[in-house]
This record gives structure tokens, C-alpha cells and sequence, in this order.
């Protein structure tokens, strides 16, 4: 799977400027609101939370995969954020985070989701990915090495 | 010490990233280098990216090696880990 097939350009966010979980989550729930207006803001932000609070998304090494499974959508979104700052989130390495990999995903889809998640891992493993990730300069250039990498 | 099991993944949603998060958060209390294996791919047991790559869904068996003074017992906990669907409902 294609990061940029699941990442438009316009949820591709370089050097967004937030300092704590929440603000960066509500962010998160105003972009996917954009471009799934179907989905309420509200919601999308309430199933992130809770998703939050069964343990942070925090995987480590500065990375975070926030997601909330949502009625009414048929496939994947996602959206990718890299803070100028890191951002205290609870991370499982108490390292906090800057790479945001926030994800809508279709209720129900277990297969898919694995997918999408093994995916994504598998670029991000790749720390000169994260490096180029974390020095982009522009939306657009966030974009463009995501799309380079596929 | 080295020890290695078998275990089938039964939750519904598979490895996923909260599953992932907590064999990692699990592995790292053992003095044990733990590996998982499925089908040709393998991952550190305190990686969660690594653990994702895995793909591990319902119904796949996973190998486990574990290996220094901590093994057996690590073994056993993600054994369990494992078999109570990493304590989700299903």
C-alpha cells in the first residue's frame, strides 16, 4: 500500500505549531472534518480520545499513530502532521512525539487495518524517512517525500 | 537461556497497535532478547513498529523465541499475553 494513496496533499501538515495532545488531536478531527464532512468534528475528536485513553497511541522513537474507527466512511484516512516541537503524549518510551500518522478507519475492517498499520510501519521503521520527515520545510514538501518514498 | 512457543492469535483484531503496545510494554520487563516470528517475517518483541510490520491477524500462529536469563518467563507472559486476547473482549 501507497502512503500517498491513503495521504492527500492537503492533510499533509509540515512544522504545525501545537503543544499538547489534545490540541493536536482536535486538529487532527478539524482536518479529517474537512475532507469527510459527512463525519462530525465532534465525533471524529471523541473517538480519538477514547481511543487515547485505552493507552496512547505512542508507539516511540518520537511517532504516533492517533486513530478512531468511524461509521460512515468506507475506506482509510490519513493524515500526516510533523510538530515543530515535540509533543508530551504518553509515549510507550516516554519520548515525546513529533511524527503524527493520525488514521480514520472504517468500523469493522480488521484485515485492512493490519494492512494499513503494517504499512505504514514499514515505512517508518526507516529512520532517514523519519529525518527527511521531521526537516521538511512545507506542506508540499512533507507531501513530496512521502510520494518519493512510495 | 533459550526458549521458543507457538501461540495462535485469537482476538479479533489481531496485532494491532494497542495489542502491539502492550506485548511490547510487556517484553521490555524481561531481561530476554524476544523475538516473533511470522511466516518469513520477524520482529523485536519491544518494537511496536516492528510488531505492526508482522501483520498478525485472527487465526495466525506466531512463533516466539526468547533468549537470556529472563527467557522461560518471558515466554510464559506473552504466552498468556497472547492467549487472553490481549485482555479484549474478543
Amino acid at each position: 500500500m501507497k502512503l500517498s494513496s491513503i495521504i492527500n496533499k492537503d492533510c499533509s501538515k509540515a512544522a504545525v505549531l501545537f503543544n499538547s495532545k489534545k490540541r493536536i488531536l482536535e486538529y487532527v478531527s478539524e482536518l479529517a472534518h474537512e475532507q469527510l464532512p459527512q463525519l462530525e468534528q465532534h465525533h471524529i475528536l471523541s473517538a480519538l480520545m477514547n481511543r487515547e485513553k485505552l493507552g496512547s497511541t505512542g508507539i516511540g522513537k518520537g511517532i504516533a499513530l492517533p486513530h478512531g474507527r468511524m461509521e460512515g466512511i468506507e475506506q482509510v484516512f490519513a493524515i500526516l502532521l510533523v510538530s515543530e516541537q515535540t509533543i508530551p503524549f504518553d509515549a510507550i518510551d516516554n519520548r515525546p512525539v513529533d511524527i503524527f500518522v493520525a488514521l480514520i478507519v472504517p468500523e469493522g475492517d480488521n484485515q485492512q487495518h493490519l494492512k494499513t498499520l503494517s504499512a505504514i510501519a514499514d515505512k517508518l521503521k526507516n529512520k532517514e524517512f523519519c529525518k527527511q520527515l521531521r526537516h521538511a520545510s512545507s506542506d508540499s514538501e512533507l507531501y513530496n517525500i512521502i510520494a518519493a518514498q512510495d | 537461556m533459550r526458549c521458543e512457543g507457538t501461540f495462535l492469535i485469537q482476538n479479533k483484531c489481531g496485532l494491532h497497535a494497542r495489542a502491539a503496545t502492550v506485548l511490547a510494554q510487556l517484553a521490555v520487563k524481561f531481561d530476554a532478547d524476544i523475538t516473533l516470528y511470522q511466516d518469513e517475517k520477524e520482529a523485536a518483541g519491544d518494537s511496536v513498529l516492528a510488531l505492526l510490520l508482522l501483520e498478525s491477524s485472527q487465526g495466525k500462529y506466531v512463533k516466539i523465541r526468547c533468549e537470556g536469563p529472563d527467557a522461560k518467563s518471558a515466554l510464559s507472559a506473552i504466552g498468556d499475553l497472547i492467549e487472553q486476547k490481549f485482555h479484549e473482549q474478543e
